[in-house]
């Protein structure tokens, strides 16, 4: 079987070892909420506001989820010292979608999945099958894997901040834009589909993938 | 989409501090019985009141046989035609621990078995799946699990769909519930007036759903989903989002409140959660249908618990009981209907509620098949 998604928009941001500029004091007032959020959540921040996404389902994915707050809690088991409650509440793999929903008032249906290094597929997966109920479905991914000592189990990953998001709805018009079979392998598995995908986004065309079930 | 299948459960399977078969975690909940054991090893300087599956084999080869029975006990000769969806909030996080606390560094860390996507990934060294996806949004992970097991059955998407249930036992969840102070060092006591707090657990819970059915098959009628939108850890005080899911499941499903026979709450125990969901529930049911809560007798199963509760709801079905809670003897509401004994009645529809950190909820209902 085969959906055809049309991405309404489409927008990534990655960075080396950290993402930069991020407008997080603007579109987060409330300085103790913004104070709470992990970098998975200003990272969804940030790409929803750029691609305008106020309200409706969303389908978010994360291979490693939060990995700050986990190693945090597992250092502070370790050591013996007092586990922070905020960490742990922020240790969870929907946290980042979670923060969005309070921020934007979404009550809509928020799923977060997590496929290791096929993340990127099922989740286009998911978005399709969702978006044959006909409303368009924000799709989000993110990798928040700068961590103190992440160097001694990682060899391979060069960009260490990394987010997605696309819009999409269903679409009974032909393909345009092929899912790419080839990719930069500077990000994490995970998410370099989905990069790679947003990178050919063109404003100016039909951007319509094929997704096979 | 208008393709409507109906969704049948035929087989499953679960692992608990309530039993080793579904059979002996129902009787287990319906005799009350003390499945709840006293631990001091994982928080510093406390006890706390734990559930822990007691089986001299280790978690993975626990999931692999649950699965491995459910295919003997199905029509399939494998899972090949099978859609795999995961529901787990922990994942592999008990086996990075375990090599984290030994070297206390990261180097001999399989990401492969560090991730939520680890159940997957191991689940698929022994069967093959047609496909697989996992979700994690805390606690409601296998009820989403199982949402989207009836939304690509309903569809017409897959024929068959394995739905597990998987969390472990781990530091992290222990001690991270103690840092958020809702642990309680006696087994929980959801809906008490003098409630301490919840019990963290885990579970295996293993569920084959089809479009086909066979004698023993109850349906999965309506799913319902909703965001709190309100707070990180503590639910809306009025159970709005509750009060949404549990509507959206009820319109799923096609039926009215008056026909739901029995509601499964989270009822985790903790003030907050317990006092939210009594109020969504004496909202949106005046008839009060009875309710319980099934952790005070297996603890909070965590990412297993949607799919735990389903078994049991499927089981009430078709044995026709309504179970208890255990120790509920001063309840604080008396808007809602409590029972403190397994009942024998005509069970027709269930509620089956999952709510999670972030203001995720999910409530489920089933039914008894009724046509031929």
């Amino acid at each position: 079987m085969k959906i055809n998604l049309e991405i309404i928009d489409a927008v990534n941001i990655v960075a080396k070892d950290e993402i930069s500029d991020l407008r997080t004091k603007e579109l987060v007032p409330k300085m103790v909420f913004r104070r709470r959020l992990t970098r998975a959540a200003k990272l969804v921040v940030e790409v929803v506001d750029k691609i305008g996404f106020e309200d409706g389902r969303i389908i978010y994915g994360s291979a490693f989820g939060e990995l700050t707050a986990s190693a945090n809690i597992l250092s502070a088991i370790l050591n013996d010292e007092m586990l922070s409650p905020t960490d742990f509440q922020n240790s969870v793999y929907n946290t980042a979608v979670s923060y969005l929903s309070i921020l934007k008032n979404n009550k809509n249906e928020i799923l977060t999945i997590s496929s290791g290094d096929n993340t990127s597929e099922k989740l286009l997966k998911i978005g399709a099958i969702k978006a044959l109920d006909g409303d368009e479905i924000l799709l989000l991914l993110t990798e928040t894997i700068n961590i103190k000592n992440i160097q001694e189990i990682n060899n391979c990953i060069e960009t260490l901040e990394t987010v997605v998001a696309l819009k999409v709805k269903v679409t009974e018009e032909d393909s345009t834009l092929n899912i790419p079979t080839q990719v930069n392998s500077d990000y994490p598995k995970s998410i370099a589909l989905l990069i790679e995908l947003s990178s050919k986004f063109d404003k100016n065309k039909k951007n319509i993938i094929e997704v096979q079930i | 989409m208008k393709i409507n299948k109906k969704v049948y459960i035929n087989n499953f399977h679960s692992i608990s501090c309530a039993g080793n078969t579904s059979e002996e975690l129902f009787e287990s909940i319906c005799e009350k019985k003390d499945c709840i054991s006293i631990d001091s090893t994982y928080v510093k300087g406390r006890d706390v009141a734990i559930g822990k599956i007691k089986s001299s084999e280790n978690f993975k080869t626990l999931l692999f046989n649950a699965c491995k029975k459910v295919l003997n006990e199905s029509n399939l000769d494998d899972y090949s035609n099978t859609l795999l969806i995961v529901g787990s909030s922990v994942g592999g996080m008990l086996t990075t621990e375990n090599t984290y606390f030994k070297d206390k560094n990261y180097k001999n860390i399989d990401y492969n078995q560090h991730t939520i996507n680890s159940i997957a990934y191991n689940l698929k060294k022994e069967f093959t799946f047609y496909d697989d996806i996992s979700f994690s949004t805390a606690c409601t992970s296998s009820a989403n699990a199982l949402g989207y097991a009836k939304e690509v059955l309903s569809k017409g998407i897959y024929k068959n769909v394995l739905v597990v249930g998987a969390d472990s036992l781990c530091s992290t969840t222990v001690c991270g519930f103690s840092a958020l102070s809702v642990l309680s060092s006696n087994p929980c006591t959801p809906f008490e007036k003098d409630r301490e707090g919840m019990n963290v657990s885990e579970a295996i819970a293993v569920i084959l759903l089809q479009n086909d059915k066979n004698i023993n098959s109850v349906e999965l009628c309506g799913v319902g989903y909703s965001s709190d939108s309100h707070h990180m850890t503590q639910p809306h005080p009025d159970g709005l989002g509750a009060k949404n899911a549990i509507q959206n499941a009820l319109d799923d499903a096609k039926i009215s409140f008056k026909e739901i026979s029995y509601i499964n709450a989270h009822g985790t125990g903790t003030i907050a959660n317990d006092n939210s969901e009594a109020n969504a529930i004496a909202s949106l049911f005046p008839n009060k249908p009875y309710l319980s809560s099934t952790k005070s007798i297996t603890g909070h199963t965590l990412g297993a618990a949607g799919a735990i509760e389903a078994i049991i709801s499927i089981m009430c079905i078709q044995k026709e009981i309504i179970p208890p809670s255990k120790n509920l003897k001063d309840p604080q509401r008396d808007d809602v209907l409590f029972t403190n004994e397994a009942i024998s009645q005509k069970v027709d529809y269930i509620v089956s509620n999952s709510f999670a950190f972030g203001g995720n909820n999910t409530s489920l209902v089933f039914g008894k098949c009724n046509e031929n």
